[in-house]
């Protein structure tokens, strides 16, 4: 069991499965799974339709503790029907982001006092298109309960959400990223709301064209994101990488942690209105133009330096850059 | 009038106090560019006497500035827009009691979220973000929320506006209304699967298929209207019972998580509740080597 732990740490987060990548973010040996495999939670509608099941239902949740801090661990498995949320995989995921904030309410309740280092915190790593269509309209219900069970956090439980898997985080599941607050990603991580090909589809192939794996990177990835503020932290392919950077949050005060969202308040809503102000002024055609805007005078260079060149160099979209 | 779909504004006009609406207006704020979230209208208007805030999609005038906003969709500057409506609206009634805030009513029309390349460049997905956790946090302030599908609610759209509401009504689909992620002949192109035998599945298990109907037996929709001369009688109803709901601390049978249980009042979403319950009791078997 020791030396598995070990091995995780050092393999690529990208290549890791859900189960994995939840074992291994959290302190050795820590890590519990609620409603795993040996219950059988599957889901009911996929075999009407004549699909096969999974024991887990594509995700993985449990709990785990990182230092004394007990961390609610949801992590979603892409090579199951891409990560999709149905009933019972958005159930997991709304109810682990509760369990978390119920057992706040319990703890702070019994002790006011109670440091922060012992305070529940929820981590999600994200490997999903959204929406799974054949129980699209329970998936589409889970989302809402999602961004409900987030608000419910706010002030409380701090929520991190880690991209760098295969499939990346779109759809529905997009904007619930964006409501963390604090993203960590891995270069191939990618995160959006359309999907690459409903753009082709909406745009034309000449203005999108799917395929362009670079063109999707630079729209989508780990590094555009990081410019533009929506990705705090973008580390290396590992495991390891990714828990140590969340570490390095969670000993944050909650205050700090939460100050670092993109979105939730109305100060941060007249910020993000900047931004789209700015895109109406600048029109960008591509990505690389707006890595300009924010003062990188070569943009072309940045999507192939490697990563500790790429974060010493790089220049981030900033209040500096909307002129005033 | 056969149905409202496009016809967002005139859906106001049928719901609030005869000629109450105040565009652009919502406690502090006060839009005067007309060209700005152009796709979305948000004001302050009277309901049965009382002030509230108005957010409604505008199906027939598209934004100039974004391509892809056009026909209800809510592009980048319309989720910021409706978010500012909220967060007015929360401001404006900071220091009045939980039972004295102002309720908000979401008119839904809407095919979607903007889907483009600027709008992936900068984050759409944060545009509506921003939107649903504003809703959230209103209603948890004690704002009486209160959706009404006057036309298209679809997918992330319906998701952005409408889905974070305490409660949720409908137009019956006699009136053209349309609720789905997808419709069914894409569900069947995708999956492969024959249309017709989908449609007779659709039946028995609510899951997938179109339709506001299908969303009320999923907990989905509180209530289906069949009469539109009803529909601004039935919104002041819901409202009042959301009030009154709040004020009583019931606030778990409201909003998202209240639809949860509302579907399995209506015998769906079953195996929701089950994994919520294995969950909860396999954690306090070890909670103990977590909690302090």
């Amino acid at each position: 069991m020791s030396s598995k732990w070990e091995d995780l740490q050092k393999r690529s987060f990208l290549e890791s499965k859900a189960r994995s990548r939840a074992i291994g973010l959290v302190d050795q040996g820590t890590f519990t799974e609620l409603a795993g495999p040996r219950h059988r939670v599957s889901s009911p509608h996929l075999p009407l339709l004549g699909e096969a099941v999974e024991f887990d239902d594509g995700i993985v949740t449990g709990v785990g503790l990182i230092g004394e801090k007990p961390v609610f661990v949801a992590s979603q498995e892409g090579s199951f029907i891409g990560g999709a949320v149905g009933e019972v995989h958005g159930a997991k995921l709304v109810n682990i982001v509760r369990m978390a904030r119920k057992a706040y309410d319990e703890m702070l309740t019994a002790n006011p006092d109670l440091a922060e280092e012992k305070r529940p915190a929820v981590v999600i790593s994200f490997e999903t298109g959204g929406v799974r269509l054949h129980e699209a309209n329970a998936g589409l219900l889970a989302h809402a309960e999602l961004m409900d069970q987030f608000q419910d956090c706010k002030g409380k439980v701090p929520i991190v959400g880690l991209i760098g898997s295969r499939v990346g985080c779109f759809g529905g599941m997009g904007f619930v990223a964006a409501a963390a607050d604090v993203i960590i990603m891995s270069q191939f991580g990618r995160l959006g709301l359309t999907g690459p090909e409903v753009i082709e589809e909406e745009l034309g192939k000449d203005e999108f064209d799917a395929s362009d794996r670079a063109l999707v990177y630079r729209t989508t990835g780990g590094r555009h994101k990081y410019i533009m503020g929506d990705c705090n932290v973008l580390v290396a392919d590992s495991i390891a990488a990714f828990r140590e950077a969340l570490k390095d949050i969670l000993v944050k005060p909650y205050g700090e942690i939460a100050a670092m969202s993109c979105i939730g308040s109305l100060e941060k809503v007249q910020y993000q209105l900047q931004l789209v102000e700015l895109c109406v002024e600048t029109a960008p055609k591509d990505a690389r133009d707006v890595w300009k805007t924010a003062g990188n005078d070569n943009p072309e260079e940045l999507t192939d330096m490697p990563l500790d060149e790429f974060l010493k160099t790089v220049k981030r979209l900033t209040d500096s850059c909307l002129g005033g | 009038m056969e149905d409202l779909i496009g016809q967002g504004r005139a859906a106001i006009d049928m719901i609030v106090d005869p000629q109450s609406f105040l565009e652009g207006e919502v406690g502090e704020l006060l839009l005067t560019d007309e060209d700005f979230g152009a796709s979305a209208v948000i004001g302050t208007a009277r309901l049965d006497g009382e002030v509230c805030t108005i957010i409604a999609n505008d199906a027939m005038t598209a934004n100039p500035k974004f391509p892809v906003v056009y026909a209800g969709i809510i592009g980048l500057e319309e989720g910021y827009k409706m978010a500012l409506a909220v967060y007015h609206s929360i401001k404006a009634d900071q220091d009045k009691l939980p039972a004295e805030k102002r309720s908000i009513v979401l008119i839904v029309d809407t095919p979607g979220n903007g889907a483009g390349k600027q709008e992936e460049i900068f984050g759409m997905n944060k545009s509506t973000g921003a939107y649903q956790l504003a809703l959230a946090e209103a209603r948890k302030a004690g704002h009486p929320i209160v959706a009404i599908v006057v036309g298209r609610a679809i997918s992330g759209g319906f998701l952005c506006h409408g889905l974070q509401a305490d409660h949720v009504l409908s137009l019956g689909t006699k009136f053209n209304t349309m609720i789905h992620v997808m419709p069914i002949t894409s569900i069947s192109r995708i999956t492969r699967l024959d249309i017709e035998w989908l449609q007779e599945l659709a039946e028995s298990n609510p899951v997938f298929a179109a339709g506001p109907d299908y969303f009320y037996k999923l907990g989905g929709v509180e209530e289906l209207i069949d009469n539109i001369e009803a529909m601004r009688e039935r919104i002041v109803a819901h409202v009042a019972e959301v009030r009154a709901k709040k004020t009583a601390g019931r606030d778990d049978e409201l909003g998202p998580w209240g639809r949860g249980s509302l579907s399995l009042a209506r015998g769906s979403r079953t195996e929701r509740d089950r994994v919520i319950r294995i969950m909860n009791n396999e954690f306090a078997e070890v909670a103990e080597k977590y909690l302090s």
